[in-house]
């Protein structure tokens, strides 16, 4: 399509951000989607419109580093834009077929089709996230000290930020497809640009996240060379795009009954979990799995250690606070668990969703368990808080067991698209809240009053492990007619 | 002894009516052929035959279990879905390793070979499903069908994507399969191959079934073919439902 000029351009841009509109609607359903940016606007109103009260004991830079640093974060969430196409292009995402696929048959090029697709995703995730971020903060500008100058130069570097952030993700993408070693190049070179400002300090957070150095000089260059930066790696992505995908052979020498035999302590369900470990390994999700889960671990860490050494701010996050948020944590790995394959071809077997359910909860807990009680020990060793680890360990499994619980009795295989229906996730947010803040002001007492903190917390863990086993029974009941399939 | 029965059918999709008191029965050891042009409710009545989907109202009954026991539908019978979608992940082998111990089929190993040389996929039995071609695709759900061999064959489009030697083949096949006594349900848009293979058929149009019965019991001139049956059905008097022509 390189001889195609807008004319052929804006009717496909505007297609694709119809059928992306479409694509979330299928999911969970109109209101649900519209209710997802109205709730993200709520948050940061509220947030806002409370800052005057959090500001206080907050500096303003370590805000402005959270915020562009959730954004490139989001940002290199969403842009792994390649292998989305290279599997539409070789037909491989289930029965979900895009416009993405025209240049099979059309006279049309994958290189410009992906550059529309990446301006669609950046333009809809813009209008679907960051507008109604950046529209919460400005609506609270009647009741705090908040500029609309401020806020309005925060959309521009927030935006900025999450172009870099899906720019990389995409040139990472890309890159995959071309030579793993040079994408992992890349991501060596990112990590270390991090390190040279955490912990080595030899750069400060806005000489990496250049938008935020505006806010660090006030220094114009740093907006155009973020821009730049983010429109030099995307153009590289798109230009990185082969125009034709070979189709692919792996091979494999048979491995379900073998890895079923070591499944076999999770009786009937041993078949499906072995399915479903084998799926895992080989949709290549294990890593992300575990850096989805570990990922955050390590960060909430970090930044409570920022908080306690780095500014001084005496924080009293015990052994036992981690233990309360690693159930919490675990949503992702579910998440990413029911996200490898559609299972449609169990539509016309003698197979249940609510079965498929379990034996992901299984693999769950397979997975996340030893990660979980080794992050704990480490922890309580670091924390020299060796008394709390038993508590710590029995807040964690019972947390664990009961947000998966949660999770799956009220999102079955549709976790990560059901949670962006404002109705599930209203009612999640209700199951698990109020939990995790019982959990979290008790962990908090343990230094003042232990025996008595104790008992909430042992109450607690004992009454989230029997609602755990009412909802695990509840899975049959709400899924075992459901189809298969996205 | 009916296998399929379903008595004034009904599925509504929002306000679109996909089946409009569809009522048939299906005999066992019968070869029979569901025909009807796109978006007739073909698919929509096999989901509900299958346990797939539920009726909005009316009576079904698969193997004398109804919609209200997905499972135990699925238990009794062999599926092709219109769709070949076996999973994205897993080998040719492993997918029929896998539906033969959710099936608890006995002599596996042996089962699963012969499908695999059946189908002569055999050398493709260590490639991942997803990389496979739509063809080879079509042969594993149709061994993943046939290999725990049901009393009760439902099968949509079950040519697609086949090469002639292939549809010889499974022709062949599902002869013997009746020829065993055992049931096949089928629904084709090749009329050529229906016409040579079942002994009853329905005509479904606009969500109801406009004719059923044996090929001369729907014929109105000597020598009509079906497709000339076909026609007339569903461009003549199709929209007038109902009932429709009945035969035996």
């Amino acid at each position: 399509m390189g001889r195609n000029g807008p004319s052929v351009h804006w009717p496909l841009f505007k297609a694709m951000l119809r059928e992306e509109w479409r694509l979330h609607k299928s999911f969970v359903g109109a209101v649900g989607s519209g209710f997802f940016p109205v709730v993200i606007f709520l948050f940061s109103f509220v947030l806002a419109a409370t800052s005057p009260v959090l500001l206080r004991k907050l500096d303003m830079s370590l805000v402005l580093l959270v915020l562009h640093l959730s954004a490139v974060l989001y940002g290199l969430g969403v842009g792994a834009l390649a292998q989305i196409g290279e599997q539409v292009m070789t037909r491989r995402l289930g029965s979900v077929n895009m416009l993405l696929q025209l240049p099979v048959l059309q006279p049309v090029s994958f290189r410009s089709m992906m550059g529309i697709f990446y301006v669609k995703d950046a333009v809809f995730y813009i209008l679907y996230s960051i507008i109604p971020l950046v529209g919460g903060i400005a609506a609270a500008i009647p009741v705090t000290k908040i500029t609309p100058a401020g806020a309005g130069l925060l959309f521009v570097t927030v935006l900025i930020t999450f172009m870099m952030g899906m720019a990389l993700s995409f040139l990472l993408s890309a890159l995959m497809l071309r030579s793993k070693a040079a994408a992992g190049a890349l991501a060596l070179f990112v990590v270390a640009l991090v390190l040279l400002v955490r912990p080595l300090g030899v750069l400060v957070p806005g000489q990496v996240l250049l938008p935020l150095g505006y806010w660090e000089t006030h220094d114009i260059l740093y907006l155009l060379s973020g821009t730049a930066l983010a429109l030099l790696l995307s153009a590289a992505a798109v230009l990185l795009m082969k125009e034709r995908f070979a189709p692919p052979e792996r091979r494999y020498a048979s491995a379900l009954l073998d890895t079923e035999k070591r499944f076999t302590f999770s009786g009937g369900l041993s078949t499906l979990v072995a399915k479903e470990w084998l799926e895992l390994r080989r949709s290549g999700a294990l890593g992300p799995v575990f850096t989805g889960f570990l990922g955050p671990l390590l960060g909430i860490y970090a930044v409570i250690w920022i908080f306690r050494s780095g500014l001084g701010m005496p924080l009293e996050f015990n052994v036992v606070f981690y233990g309360g948020i690693l159930g919490f944590l675990g949503l992702m790995t579910y998440s990413w668990l029911t996200n490898i394959e559609p299972n449609e071809f169990l539509n016309v077997q003698p197979v249940g969703v609510d079965q498929v359910v379990r034996a992901k909860l299984v693999l769950y807990f397979l997975l996340t368990t030893p990660v979980s009680l080794v992050y704990l020990v480490v922890i309580g060793i670091l924390n020299r808080e060796y008394a709390y680890l038993p508590l710590a360990a029995l807040v964690g499994l019972s947390t664990m067991v009961y947000v998966a619980a949660v999770t799956g009795r009220m999102t079955g295989l549709r976790a990560n698209t059901m949670l962006f229906d404002a109705a599930v996730l209203g009612r999640f947010s209700a199951a698990i809240v109020p939990p995790l803040i019982v959990c979290t002001l008790a962990s908090f007492m343990l230094r003042t009053a232990f025996w008595p903190a104790s008992a909430v917390l042992a109450a607690l863990s004992a009454g989230l492990l029997v609602a755990s086993g009412r909802l695990l029974a509840g899975i049959g009941p709400r899924w075992a007619r459901s189809p298969f399939g996205i | 002894m009916s296998v399929i029965e379903a008595e004034k059918l009904t599925r509504k999709f929002g306000d679109f009516e996909a089946l409009k008191g569809v009522s048939l029965s299906v005999e066992k050891g019968e070869f029979f052929g569901l025909l009807g042009p796109n978006g007739a409710g073909k698919t929509t009545l096999v989901r509900i035959l299958t346990g797939q989907l539920e009726p909005s109202s009316g009576k079904a009954s698969t193997m004398g279990t109804g919609p209200e026991d997905p499972i135990g539908i699925k238990r009794k019978i062999g599926i092709v879905p219109e769709a070949e979608s076996p999973p994205t992940f897993l080998t040719a082998r492993e997918f029929l390793e896998l539906v033969c111990r959710i099936r608890q089929v006995p002599d596996a190993g042996s089962k699963v070979a012969h499908w695999l040389d059946f189908f002569q996929i055999s050398e493709k039995k260590d490639v991942l499903c997803r990389d496979l071609s739509k063809g080879q695709r079509q042969k594993v759900m149709l061994a993943a069908a046939f290999i725990h061999e049901p009393e009760l064959l439902i099968l949509d489009e079950p040519f697609i994507n086949l090469d002639p030697i292939f549809q010889k083949r499974l022709r062949e096949y599902l002869w013997s399969v009746t020829a065993s006594g055992r049931t096949v349900f089928m629904c084709s848009h090749i009329l050529e191959i229906v016409e040579k293979l079942c002994t009853r058929v329905a005509v479904i149009n606009q969500g109801r079934i406009v004719a059923q019965g044996k090929l001369d019991e729907i014929r109105q001139n000597e020598g009509e073919g079906l497709e000339d049956i076909f026609m007339r059905l569903v461009e003549g008097d199709g929209e007038n439902g109902g009932e429709g022509r009945k035969g035996s």
